[in-house]
Order: structure tokens, then C-alpha cells, then sequence
């Protein structure tokens, strides 16, 4: 057998082939002959190494795992000559560094713990190779051969390892339960609807490391005996569809999804469903309403999926960041998982971390962080100096939580004690400029048009709402409202079917709860404390700083501002819209607003 | 058996009864709106809320399912609170400011659910949006005003009808009742069945005809059956003074659980519309003029008595004891040359004839039906005719029923058949004999070129009923309309072949014409109509109508007495006209297609002057002299039936 000491990965994924994937392998082969190296480095082909829009046609040598991309046949000689007989690596077919700049999830900041997040941006999500390479499908491996499907699932049980769709659901509890449900076949989903405004958790572990998904649904269905899954994917993701897909290929043709895997009599095979694009149909039930096509409406429960769930088979169903998690816990054992986080949150979490903070983008901590650890030392604090004021959690159903709450631990328990939750991971930050009434107001906007209008109390319930918080911001409000809004908070939250409707009357609950002061500003003051509710605001100059330069007159689309040439200039507050264009323009600072 | 406690009583239920139901069986109320015993939980309304002990949250008793020690409150300051609150909202969302029933307590249950909640205002501001009034239907009204969006109707139409033509559009507050994605009714897919008007809790779905006409509680009420057809309908007819105001379907009836089609619910109400005959008539000097009975009856007496030959003809749709009558009449008593129904034997001659040969029934129930998981129908147009037993058919698709759809002319069934076979006019022997061999492994080719069918065809159709567990198949008129006996055979001979007729169960089912078909061809009123020279000629008539074949053959007859409720183009051809009740002034009994021997129940009187069939035949026979027996019509009527006789 022929030992060589290098290797050279040519993608040959259709479209490489189009911009020359085979004169590139011809040209290297023929360099290699004239470079009397062929004895001792192969070429080989593989399906597609990195972005071949970007890069392609591209190469990898291995053992240095060097990526070479965007070659011509014309590149081939300096390149053999520079990189196999000189031995330097050719910095100008390099992957250019600002193409691995990434505004998602930079390198790890104080306080971060990447255990979900270890491979993303670090292997190649379409190359299996590279996923094996960093212990890959090893936890399945370990599962099949090694475990029986009860110690699989005692495993997991131990780690702690709760849902991080939302719900906390202890996972091992779930499959237990599962396992444990009479019924053929059964299923396994995972849920990647993702559908909370500004998260991306579960899109980046798609798009970054698929196998990790893969493998979890695999380890799951092997520990509750099924042997078909379904990935139930957001519409608004192509891209993660697509790498899903390619990953499920790649995984087939290594024999780790299909019939026997690894040669055991464990089979198991996996299809890529396309989201409604409803938000609810991420509620686990209207989602297996809709994978059978029907209207992505939630049912009540019980009974429960582990029962009856698609086409009244039992099926288990977990979200993309627990499936992720999973072949970390089987391979490094309970133990460390539970080393890290609080006593009854385990592991860590990923944050899609928004507002007003300095760094904005994707976090992993370990459970237990404060809010404040996050805010100020993963995200390096409120932008442009201001003061922090509230921090919104857990989604459009999580709630507002004050200043005085920043030392709470972000925990399942803590944070649903303080009137918020963990949801499947938003965070946004508000800074003293925010006012709590309008934000509110934005998530009822939200709940309320994601309603499916299936049960009374949300359907109708959250529309009473928004009507009552619109006419509050617009100083519409009238006395009663607050309790109005206690009332029907109350009620949707007890009354609804399902988590949508639980859920929604949480932020106003929160903002009711810290901020009552500003809704009474708002109704008896008709004052917005923080200056943002139109209806209430007025837009005045400053007769000190006004230099009577008239740029604002001139800006204004009313024509609402009058004022001869270095004179001080007036706002006609009755013709004034409040659109804010004179104070973006005004040099001097002297337009503020009351 | 689950034990649990509702209210501090203890009940046992079968386990995956819910907790609404198991209230039921204690007598204990709950107030509902979305649900429907007919229909599956929804648990969208949340009217039915209860607690549960353990639970933390409150829970729709209509959707769940007992446990095994559950203990169950139904009515505590909580639960009140929620009920009061769901109300609330609804009477907040759209405008349910209906004089009509809110002032009264009527029969609409969103008011009645409030009144029992003691509610006396709308604690919540309501903020109604106008909507559009559909009213492109010709039976009925859709008043989006009204609507709580508790798709009993959408469910009925969908797991009732097999339909689905009604849906939602739309997602949220936005939500509403459409039909085929937003087709007015009139021109949607509906097919005027009314099961959606009657499982409306509110006025959403309102009757155009008896809508306003009065509650529930200012009309009479009859638990009977639709004569439209062989099914034989449970109905309940609701009357005002003596005027037919709405039929719908009775729950409780074993045929049909609940469902009608347009023929039982609406063309009756149509029916009202014609001219009622109130007097006899004879014809005198080219006119018709009104009569006293014994004139009207002498005049028939003394024509039936020196015609040398004479026919008689009666509908389907009259009782057993009337035809019983009639039959003894004309062919035992007068001896007339042509006895027979309007049907003329069509669709019961040849399966009779078979049973006596066979010697026992060879046809089985209409529930087996719903029981299948593969339907061949053969040559009976079920969109047309005995809709409900389509309506079995077509609510069970979606749950993986196969459907082989056999006939020869276009039918809303073939597009959604899985498999369709079209044979030529008259060519189903050798449509069913291509089966038989295909479901033997013996070449078809032959027998399938014979009847104009794809070979392949055949054999995937033989496939699919060789692969069923439970195949059934439906068979009607256009099979039997050019059959011989051997065609019918065959068919028995499918039966066996396919599984259709075993041991356990015995799924062939024959559709049969009008309510009294198979009566009729019990009592042998089963030949064919071929008038030539005779000279009196009898038409009981009854309420049915004339088909214009019936009118252009009876033109040249030389003496036409027609039996009638009401007039039409033969009555005005008629030289002795005489009135008769119409279905719903009659007792009787009718043998439905499955062999039920059941009970038409009167359900209004008659107009004064107006006799019923068989008091007519009576005085008739006493007339020309004859006794008739009123008794026997029994005994003769199960003899030989193609079906097992149910009696009750
Ligand atoms: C309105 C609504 C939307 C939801 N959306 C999602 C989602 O996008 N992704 C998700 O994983 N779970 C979502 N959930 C939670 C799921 O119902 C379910 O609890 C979760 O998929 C279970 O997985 P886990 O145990 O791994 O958390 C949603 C729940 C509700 C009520
Ligand atoms: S709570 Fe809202 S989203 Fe959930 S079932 Fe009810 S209407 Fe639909
Ligand atoms: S039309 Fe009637 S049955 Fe249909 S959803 Fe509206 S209220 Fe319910
Ligand atoms: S199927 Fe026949 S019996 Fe039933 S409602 Fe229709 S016409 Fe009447
Ligand atoms: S009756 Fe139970 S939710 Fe409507």
C-alpha cells in the first residue's frame, strides 16, 4: 500500500465543475508527475467543501487542512510547487479573513461557554468529515454499541438537560415517556420554526453544524425506538434547509442515517419539512397539524405527543438546541453537563442578544449567569452610555424585567418567578429611552396578529388588549383601563389553549407590574416619560441655541416651522406631524422635544 | 372503567370518555358552545372550562379525557369568573345585538349561555366590524355578524358530509367562515346538505325559509322519517299551526345519525309551494269540476267495472299498508292487466328474484360501509340520489379509504376516486366478470376489452379490494338498469371473491329507489308499464311528482283517474282526480334499503276533505264490491327480501 504524506480535496459539487473543477484535477495531477511528486500526495474528489458561489472551484490539503479557493488551472503550478515542494502555504488563495468575519457570533466574549455553539464557524457544515473529525456522531456510535436505549435515556436524565424550545421540558423525562408509549411506528421531530422575532439561535446551529442535529435526532430515536424523523424547518431558512439537506446526504451515504447504522439493526431516516410560516406553528402541536397538512392549529392537551402525537402516533419532539446538546451529554457524560449551571438548570443556553447593548449577536452562558453578567460583560454594556432600564426575555411572551431584577439568575425558575421566561432564548436590552407602554404595546402587536384564532380568550382577548394599549399611547387612555388590562391579562393567560395565548399578556403583565407609573403618566398626564409616544410629545426650539440658520423650516414637510433668517424659529405645534426631522438636521441642538 | 369524582359524585365511564360526557352521565351541566356530540372536540370556545385537582391550569372538559381517580369541579367562583369572561369577548368581537333572541332566550346558545350566567351587560366595550351578509345561497344565510367562530360548521361539513367545502380564512381576530376559500355560497362546492345550519349554535347560519318563523318552543315537533328515498332518514319536522317550517335531521336516529341531504331537508319545504288539490274532480263536459267523494268514487266504480282491461300504478314513496291495499285492489280483486309501481321492478325485481333462488338474503348492512377501507361503488349515482349513503362514503376518504368508482356517466364521485372504471352502456357483466377473474389471477383482457375498460384498470381495482381488510361495495340503478340475472351473479360472485360478503360480515350494499322500494317489489308491484289498448288506467299519484315519460304515456289513455296532493300537468290530463294526503299527514310503515322496517309518523293533518291512500283504496274497493285485508300486510312483505330484515 502507498503511504502519501498529503492528500488534496477537489470539490467537485456541480457548480465547481462548471467553473472547472476537472481541469483543476488534471492540472494537478500533471504538476504532480512533473513535480515528481505523485508517489507521495493523492487527489481525490469530494461532494463540495465551502460556499462554491464564493469559493469554488475549491480544494482542501490535508493533514493541514489548508482550504484553497477561487483557482484556475493556470494558478495549479505555483501553487504545487510553493505549497508541496517549498512547503509555505500560498497566502493569496487563502480564504480571505473578511469573509470569516462574522456580525452573528464573533469569538467568544468574557463569560461565554460554547458547548451548542463549539463547531459554528469552525468546521465546514457541509463536509461530514469535518464533523467527524471533531468526535462526531462518536455519541452515536457510543449509543448503538455501548448503551441500551434505557441508559441512553438515564443518561440524559441525569445531565439535567431541559427543552430549550421554551418550555424547559426535562428531556430525558420527555424520551422517557416516549420509550414508554405502546404504538408503531413512532416519531421524532425537531422543532427549528424558530419563529420569535430577532432570533437566530437555531438557524446558526443549522446552518453551522447540522450533524450535531442530526445526530442528537438519531441518538433519540435509537433511545425511544422510532425510526423515521422529521426536521420542521422555518420557511424563512433556505439556507439551513439547504445545508440540512446536504448533511442529511452526506450522513446516508456514511451509513449513519438509513437502515443498519454502523452495521446494527438500528435504522433511522430523516426528511426536511418546509414551516407554514405562522408563527404558532412552532407550538409543538399545530406543528404536527401541519406536517399532516392540515391548518398549523394547536389542539389541547392531553393527550400529549409522547401519545399521540403525528398521525396519532407517539412521537417525541425537541427543539434544534436540544437535539445539539445531546451527543455532548452522551459522550462527556452527565456529569460534566451538570457541572455546569444552576441545581435545576443544567448546561448552558445560546442568547440571541439585541438592543440597546454594545454587543449585539449570538451568546452561549452557562445557566445560572446573571442578567447584569450578560448585559455588561458578554455585552459589554448599554450603548452610547445611556442607563439601562429593562431587559426583555424569552421571546414576544416573555417579560419586562427591571434594574432591580439584574441580578436575578437566568434560570427556568427564576426567570417565570419574576414574571418573564426563558423561552427558546431572545434577549433584548431597552435603554432609559424606551418607553415600557409602547413596548408593550409592540409585543401585543405582534401576539395578537400571530393569534390563530383558534380559542375565544386569545383571539378576542389580545385584539381588547392592543385596542386598550394603542388608544393608551395615542392619550386615548382613560381611567379603568389599567384594571381593564389587569382583567383580561389575567383571564387570557388562565383561560387559553395554548402557550400563544398563555403567554401573550406577559409583557404587559411585567410593564404593569415595574413600570405602572408610566402607563399613569400615559392616561392621567397624557405624558410619555420617555418622549416616544407621539400623541403626547412636542417639538420645540431652543431660543438660545437657535442660530436661525432655517435649515429646519426648510426640512420640514409641514412647513409647520417659522422664523426670518437669524431670528429665532417657532414649531406650529398643531401643524407639526412629529415625524422628528428637524431635530435630526438642527447643528445647534436646539430642538428637544417635551 | 375509569372511576372519577365530578362534583363530589362518583361516576365510572369507559376509558377515553371525556369529562363533559362523564358529566353527562352524572346529570351534572356544563355549558358548552363549540362542542358538538356529533362532532370531535374542539376545545376552542373554553365556555367549558372546569378544574381538575393537580392541575394547574383550568381545563376544557369537552376535549379532556378521564384518568382513573380524576376529581373534577364544575362550578366554583373561578370557573365562573373564566365563563363569564369567554362570553365577554365574544359578545365584544362581533354583533351579537340580535332582538330576536336576546330578549327572549330563543335558540341561540351564546344568549342562552349568558342568561344562565346570570349575565345582564357586556362588561367589555364592544367594537364591532361590519361584514359582509352572504346570502348567494338558495336555502340558507350566512350572517358573519353572528359567528363565534366555533366551526361546528366547518366540522360537520367536513367530518359529517365528507364535503369540506366551508373553512377559515384568514388567521387570529381576523378569522372567518368561508366557503371554498372564498366562493360565495350559492356558487361554492355546497350541496345544499344544511348539516352546517343545523349544528349553528347562533344565527350565523340561519334557514332562509324558517328563519324568524318562531323558537324552538312555539313549534311542534315530530321525531319521523324522510320518505325521499330508500335510506329512510331519522327526521324531526318542526310545524307551525298546522304549516311545515323546518326538517333536520334526528341524532338519535340509527340510519342516519343526524345528517340529511337536500332531497330530506329542503325540496319538501319546496313542495309546499305547489297547489294543494282540496276536492275530487271529475271531468264533465271536457272540464274538471269539482265533485263529492261518492260521486268521484261511483264514476271510477262504474268505468273500472265495464272496462275489459285495465292498469293501476302507485310511487314507492307510499306506506307498506297502503300499497298492501292497493296491491289487493287491482291485482287480486279487479284482476287488472298491468299492476305495478312507478319504478316498475327497476331496482328490486332481480334482487328479489335472486333471494328466492338463493334462498337467503345476500346483501348486508349500510353502517358496514363506514366500517371499510375500500369502497367499490358500481353503477349508482350517489351525488344524485341517496346522498347520505354517499356522505358515509366521502366522510371516510380522508381517513384512508380507498374508492373505485364504476359507472358510465359523469358523477361529482369519479374526481375523487382512486381508482375510475368507465365501462360502455350496458357492458357491467363484463365489468364485473373482468374483476373476477383479475381477483383470481385468471386473464381479464378479454372480459375488460369487452366492456370498454383498461385492462390495467381493472386488475389495479382488483388490487385494491383484494388488498382491503374490510372492502365494501355500493351498487345502484345504471347496473341494474340492463341486467340479467347473471350480471347479478357476478356481482354476488365479487361479493364472495373480495372479501365484501364473509363469515363475520357481509358489506354489498343495494341502494334501491324511493323509501318503499323493496316493498313494493314484495308484494310484486314489480312489472313493467306497457299501456296499449287498455281503457281505465289508475295513478296513485300521492304526493309525488309526474316525470314527463309518465305524462306523454298516459296521454291517449281513454279514463285517467289520478290520486294526487297535489296539481300538476296529469292531474290537468285527468278524468277523475282525486286528493290525498301528502307524507307528512300519514302514519305508515316503510322497509328501508337495509331492511329496517320503521315507523313514518304523522306529523300534521290534513286539509279538511282530503283522505288518506289507503282510506281511498278502501272506498274504492267497497264501491266495486271487494273486502280488503288491512292486516296481512306484514306477513307478506319479509318473505324474501335481498336483506335481513331489522324489526324493532
Ligand atoms: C406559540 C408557540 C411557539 C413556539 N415556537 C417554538 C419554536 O419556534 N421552536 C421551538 O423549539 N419551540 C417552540 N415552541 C415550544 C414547543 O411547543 C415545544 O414545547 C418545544 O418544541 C419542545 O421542545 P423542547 O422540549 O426541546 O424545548 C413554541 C410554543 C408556542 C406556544
Ligand atoms: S392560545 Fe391563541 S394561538 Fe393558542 S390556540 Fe388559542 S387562539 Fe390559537
Ligand atoms: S357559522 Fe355558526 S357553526 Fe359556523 S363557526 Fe360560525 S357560529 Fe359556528
Ligand atoms: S338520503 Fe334519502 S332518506 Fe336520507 S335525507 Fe336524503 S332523501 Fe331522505
Ligand atoms: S365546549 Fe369545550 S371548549 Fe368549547
Amino acid at each position: 500500500m502507498t503511504f502519501f504524506r498529503s492528500h488534496i480535496l477537489v470539490s467537485i459539487d456541480p457548480e465547481c465543475q462548471a467553473k472547472g473543477a476537472y481541469q483543476i484535477i488534471d492540472a494537478l495531477n500533471d504538476e504532480l508527475v512533473a513535480q515528481g511528486l505523485i508517489g507521495e500526495v493523492q487527489v481525490l474528489e469530494t461532494s463540495r467543501i465551502g460556499d462554491p458561489a464564493a469559493y469554488g472551484p475549491d480544494i482542501m490539503v490535508y493533514p493541514e487542512g489548508v482550504h484553497y479557493v477561487k483557482l484556475t488551472k493556470d494558478d495549479i503550478h505555483n501553487l504545487v510547487k510553493e505549497h508541496f515542494l517549498k512547503g509555505r502555504a500560498v497566502e493569496k488563495f487563502l480564504v480571505e479573513q473578511a469573509a470569516k468575519s462574522d456580525d452573528e457570533l464573533g469569538p467568544p466574549k468574557p463569560k461565554e461557554v460554547r458547548v451548542v455553539l463549539r463547531n459554528c464557524g469552525v468546521i465546514d457544515p457541509c463536509n461530514i468529515e469535518d464533523y467527524i473529525a471533531v468526535d462526531g456522531y462518536m455519541a452515536l456510535a457510543k449509543s448503538i454499541s455501548e448503551l441500551t436505549p434505557e441508559e441512553v435515556i438515564d443518561t440524559v436524565l441525569k445531565s439535567g438537560l431541559r427543552g430549550r424550545g421554551g418550555a424547559g421540558f426535562p428531556t430525558g423525562r420527555k424520551w422517557q415517556f416516549a420509550s414508554g408509549s405502546k404504538g408503531s411506528p413512532k416519531y421524532i421531530i425537531c422543532n427549528a420554526d424558530e419563529g420569535d422575532p430577532g432570533a437566530f439561535m437555531n438557524r446558526r446551529v443549522l446552518e453551522s453544524d447540522p450533524h450535531a442535529v442530526i445526530e442528537g435526532m438519531a441518538i433519540a430515536a435509537y433511545a425511544i425506538g422510532s425510526s423515521q424523523g422529521y426536521i420542521y424547518c422555518r420557511a424563512e431558512y433556505p439556507e439551513a434547509v439547504r445545508t440540512l439537506r446536504i448533511a442529511i446526504k452526506q450522513a446516508r451515504e456514511f451509513g449513519l442515517l438509513g437502515s443498519n447504522i454502523l452495521g446494527s439493526d438500528f435504522s433511522f431516516d430523516l426528511e426536511v419539512r418546509m414551516g407554514a410560516g405562522a408563527f404558532v406553528c412552532g407550538e409543538e402541536t399545530a406543528l404536527m397539524a401541519s406536517i399532516e397538512g392540515k391548518r398549523g392549529e394547536p389542539r389541547t392537551r392531553p393527550p400529549f405527543p409522547a401519545v399521540k402525537g403525528l398521525w396519532n402516533q407517539p412521537t417525541n419532539i425537541n427543539n434544534v438546541e436540544t437535539y445539539a446538546t445531546v451527543p455532548q451529554v452522551i459522550l462527556k457524560g452527565a456529569e460534566w453537563f451538570a457541572s455546569m449551571g444552576t441545581e435545576h438548570s443544567k448546561g448552558t443556553k445560546t442568547f440571541a442578544l439585541a438592543g440597546d447593548v454594545n454587543n449585539t449577536g449570538l451568546i452561549e452562558v452557562p445557566m445560572g449567569i446573571t442578567l447584569r453578567e450578560i448585559i455588561f460583560e458578554v455585552g459589554g454594556g448599554i450603548k452610547n452610555g445611556k442607563n439601562f432600564k429593562a431587559i426583555q426575555t424569552g421571546g414576544p411572551m416573555g417579560g419586562c424585567l427591571p434594574a432591580s431584577d439584574l441580578d436575578l439568575p437566568v434560570d427556568y425558575e427564576s426567570l417565570s418567578q419574576a414574571g418573564s421566561m426563558m423561552g427558546s432564548g431572545g434577549m433584548i436590552v431597552m435603554d432609559e429611552e424606551t418607553c415600557m407602554v409602547d413596548i408593550a404595546r409592540f409585543f401585543m402587536e405582534f401576539t395578537q396578529e400571530e393569534s390563530c384564532g383558534k380559542c375565544v380568550p386569545c383571539r378576542v382577548g389580545t385584539r381588547r388588549l392592543l385596542e386598550i394599549l394603542t388608544d393608551i399611547c395615542d392619550g386615548k387612555g382613560k381611567a379603568g383601563d389599567i384594571e381593564t388590562l389587569e382583567m383580561l391579562c389575567k383571564q387570557i393567560k388562565q383561560d387559553s389553549l395554548c402557550g400563544l395565548g398563555q403567554g401573550a399578556p406577559n409583557p404587559v403583565e411585567s410593564t404593569l407590574k415595574h413600570f405602572r407609573d408610566e402607563y399613569e403618566a400615559h392616561i392621567f398626564e397624557k405624558r410619555c416619560p420617555a418622549k416616544v409616544c407621539r400623541a403626547m410629545i412636542r417639538y420645540e426650539i431652543l431660543e438660545d441655541a437657535c442660530t436661525g440658520c432655517t435649515v429646519c423650516a426648510r426640512n420640514c414637510p409641514v412647513d409647520a416651522i417659522t422664523g426670518e433668517r437669524r431670528q429665532t424659529h417657532t414649531i406650529d405645534p398643531d401643524m407639526c406631524v412629529r415625524c422628528g426631522i428637524c431635530l435630526q438636521v438642527c447643528n445647534f441642538n436646539a430642538v428637544t422635544i417635551n | 372503567m375509569v372511576n372519577i369524582t365530578i362534583d363530589e359524585k362518583k361516576v365510572q365511564v369507559p376509558e377515553g370518555t371525556t369529562v363533559l360526557r362523564a358529566a353527562e352521565q352524572a346529570e351534572i351541566h356544563i355549558p358548552t358552545l363549540c362542542d358538538h356530540p356529533a362532532l370531535t372536540p374542539f376545545g376552542g370556545c373554553r365556555l367549558c372550562l372546569v378544574e381538575v385537582q393537580g392541575a394547574r391550569t383550568l381545563q376544557t372538559s369537552c376535549t379532556l379525557p378521564v384518568t382513573e381517580n380524576m376529581v373534577v369541579t364544575t362550578d366554583n367562583d373561578r370557573i365562573r369568573e373564566a365563563r363569564k369572561f369567554v362570553l365577554t369577548l365574544l359578545f365584544s368581537e362581533r354583533n351579537h345585538f340580535c332582538p330576536y333572541c336576546q330578549v327572549s332566550g330563543g335558540d341561540c346558545e351564546l344568549q342562552n349561555a349568558a342568561y344562565e350566567q346570570d349575565m345582564t351587560h357586556w362588561p367589555l366595550q364592544p367594537n364591532w366590524k361590519t361584514f359582509d351578509v352572504d346570502a348567494s345561497h338558495e336555502y340558507f344565510i350566512l350572517e358573519q355578524s353572528r359567528c363565534i367562530l366555533c366551526r361546528r360548521c366547518v366540522r360537520a361539513c367536513g367530518e359529517l358530509v365528507g364535503n369540506f367545502t366551508l373553512g377559515v380564512e384568514e388567521r387570529g381576530a381576523d378569522s372567518s367562515i368561508v366557503a371554498d376559500l372564498g366562493t360565495p355560497l350559492g356558487e361554492s362546492s355546497c350541496i345544499s346538505c344544511g348539516v352546517c345550519v343545523q349544528v349553528c349554535p347562533t344565527g350565523a347560519l340561519i334557514d332562509r325559509r324558517s328563519a324568524y318563523l318562531g323558537h324552538d318552543v312555539e313549534l311542534d315537533k315530530t321525531e319521523t322519517i324522510c320518505v325521499g328515498c330508500s335510506v329512510g332518514c331519522g327526521i324531526e319536522v318542526y310545524s307551525r299551526d298546522n304549516h311545515l317550517v323546518r326538517i333536520e335531521g334526528n341524532w338519535d336516529a340509527t340510519v342516519n345519525r343526524g345528517v340529511l341531504c337536500k332531497t330530506g331537508r329542503y325540496l319538501p319545504l319546496d313542495a309546499e309551494n305547489q297547489d294543494r288539490v282540496y276536492t275530487p274532480m271529475v271531468r264533465k263536459d271536457g272540464k274538471l269540476k269539482a265533485a263529492t267523494w261518492n260521486d268521484a268514487i261511483k264514476t271510477i266504480a262504474d268505468q273500472f267495472k265495464k272496462s275489459p282491461k285495465s292498469a293501476a300504478m302507485v310511487p314507492t314513496r307510499l306506506p307498506a299498508e297502503s300499497l298492501h291495499l292497493f296491491k289487493q285492489l287491482f291485482k287480486d280483486q279487479l284482476q287488472a292487466a298491468t299492476v305495478t309501481s312507478i319504478e316498475e321492478g327497476l331496482n328490486t325485481k332481480l334482487p328479489t328474484q335472486l333471494a328466492a333462488e338463493l334462498g337467503s338474503p345476500f346483501e348486508g348492512a349500510l353502517e358496514e360501509i363506514e366500517k371499510s377501507d375500500c369502497v367499490l361503488v358500481l353503477g349508482a349515482d350517489l351525488a344524485k340520489d341517496h346522498e347520505v349513503v354517499g356522505f358515509f362514503i366521502k366522510r371516510i376518504l380522508p381517513l384512508g379509504m380507498e374508492l373505485i368508482w364504476a359507472g358510465s356517466d359523469n358523477n361529482a364521485f369519479e374526481q375523487q376516486a382512486h381508482q375510475v372504471l368507465k365501462p360502455k352502456a350496458e357492458s357491467y357483466a363484463d365489468l364485473l366478470q373482468a374483476l373476477n377473474a383479475a381477483l383470481v389471477d385468471k386473464p381479464c383482457a378479454e372480459f375488460a376489452k369487452n366492456a370498454g375498460v383498461e385492462e390495467s384498470a381493472v386488475k389495479k381495482a382488483a388490487q385494491m379490494l383484494s388488498k382491503a381488510n374490510f372492502p365494501a361495495i355500493v351498487y345502484g340503478e345504471d347496473l341494474l338498469k340492463n341486467a340479467s340475472m347473471n350480471t347479478l351473479k357476478a356481482l354476488v360472485e365479487l361479493g364472495h371473491l373480495s372479501g365484501t360478503i364473509g363469515e363475520q360480515r357481509n358489506a354489498l350494499v343495494s341502494v334501491k329507489g324511493k323509501a318503499n322500494s323493496m316493498a313494493a317489489a314484495q308484494y310484486g308491484l314489480d312489472q313493467p308499464f306497457n299501456i296499449s289498448d287498455e281503457q281505465a288506467v289508475f295513478i296513485a299519484l300521492g304526493d309525488d311528482c309526474p316525470s314527463q315519460k309518465l305524462i306523454k304515456r298516459l296521454e291517449k289513455a281513454p279514463f285517467l283517474v289520478v290520486q294526487a296532493s297535489y296539481s300538476s300537468q296529469l292531474t290537468a290530463q285527468a278524468d277523475v282526480v282525486l286528493p290525498v294526503e301528502n307524507w307528512a299527514e300519514q302514519d305508515g310503515s316503510y322497509l328501508n334499503l337495509e331492511g329496517q322496517l320503521q315507523n313514518a309518523v304523522k306529523s300534521m293533518p290534513a286539509p279538511e276533505g282530503v283522505l288518506s291512500n289507503a282510506a281511498v283504496f278502501e272506498k274504492l274497493a267497497a264501491a266495486l264490491g271487494y273486502k280488503l285485508d288491512s292486516t296481512g300486510w306484514k306477513d307478506n312483505l319479509l318473505k324474501q327480501i335481498p336483506v335481513s330484515a331489522i324489526l324493532d
